[in-house]
């Protein structure tokens, strides 16, 4: 049995020329000015039950995901998308249409809000070790430290050493909540809209850093580059102290479409779409 | 101002998954995963149980409060 995987919906009719190239049954279906671009998927992989279990398979996960945003970032070139969460399935079309019934006008207000706007992302990380290295090195108070602990009794040199430790924790934190707080304020100013995301494990991300700050931002088109430059600016000043950016974009605006806390379309109530 | 990705084939599959699993509009499909399995996929990623453990740490830092931050 086919089910039917929803990518995407946009207001300007999709060139879905290119997406053929790797999703070949990807098709739109047009419902009164919008258009769901969506592809027939097999239930062998997609039932819920098969779905559960190839979520459990990192080897499909990449491929399917990275299907999922090809197509999108496709339709993207041409016209403003709404993108869907990744497995969002219908097992017939006239689901598909209901569903597409029931928030025609969220969706319409919400394309025309995103009109000339791009979704970007800011993720910093901290080599830890570098950054105390740095820090810890100029500290007067750490060094005066250091010198009693070289100098005193065993029994007080552990309890200074302890101390130290608890110093140099704090001047880290402090360092790294200034990096990240300060970073993402400056950002904002940037941007029309920004949402602080959760923290990636160094599991997850496969680096030796820890993720400091997961941001997102949209901003205007024309802003973009002003965005961009702020951004160097501050990896500029933080370049020799541990602290590396990463700024991408830009993305389908995943972040920007969701009901919860998205302001820059507060003034239509029917922004408020419904939890599945 | 070259070292700044505009995306390309370079951005890393994390940025992708980071996006497509967690995020996007949920709605009300006939089947649409659950978050919980999604970070069951984050787990799985590098194996092991316990970086469960080390997300929940994480999220907590470095401004508690300042996560998930609502739009100004």
């Amino acid at each position: 049995m086919d089910l039917i995987y929803l990518y995407c919906v946009t207001d300007n009719i999709p060139k879905l020329k290119e997406v053929k190239n790797f999703i070949a049954d990807v098709y739109f279906f047009a419902y009164k000015g919008l258009y769901a671009v969506a592809s027939r998927v097999s239930s062998d992989e997609f039932s819920e039950e098969n779905l559960k279990r190839n979520l459990a398979d990192l080897e499909w996960i990449k491929a399917k995901a990275n299907i999922h945003e090809k197509a999108i970032e496709a339709v993207m070139e041409n016209s403003c998308v709404i993108p869907f969460k990744f497995g969002t399935l219908f097992n017939t079309e006239d689901n598909l249409k209901t569903m597409l019934m029931k928030h025609i006008k969220e969706f319409k207000d919400t394309l025309k809000c995103l009109e000339g706007k791009e979704e970007w992302g800011v993720k910093i990380y901290c080599d830890m070790g570098k950054l105390k290295e740095n820090l810890i090195g100029d500290d007067t108070e750490l060094l005066n430290l250091d010198r009693e602990i070289n100098s005193c009794q065993p029994g007080k040199a552990y309890i200074l050493k302890k101390k130290k430790e608890e110093i140099a924790n704090t001047i880290v934190n402090k360092k790294l909540n200034e990096c990240g707080q300060e970073s993402f304020e400056r950002l904002k100013q940037h941007s029309i809209q920004s949402r602080i995301n959760k923290l990636l494990p160094q599991e997850v991300t496969e680096r030796k850093e820890d993720m400091i700050l997961n941001s997102v931002f949209l901003i205007d088109k024309n802003k973009v580059a002003d965005f961009v430059d702020t951004v160097e600016g501050i990896k500029a000043t933080y370049v020799n102290q541990g602290l590396f950016f990463d700024c991408t974009g830009p993305w389908p605006p995943y972040n920007f479409t969701k009901p919860e806390g998205n302001g820059w379309a507060s003034n239509s109530p029917s922004h408020i779409m419904e939890e599945a | 101002m070259e070292d700044v990705i505009t995306k390309s084939k370079d951005v890393t599959l994390l940025e992708i998954l980071d996006r497509v699993l967690d995020k996007g509009v949920v709605i009300s499909g006939d089947i649409v995963i659950s978050l919980a399995d999604v970070d069951l996929v984050y787990v799985g990623l590098k194996v092991l149980v316990s970086s469960v453990e080390t997300m929940e740490r994480l999220r907590g830092a470095p401004f508690a409060g300042a996560q998930e931050e609502e739009p100004s």
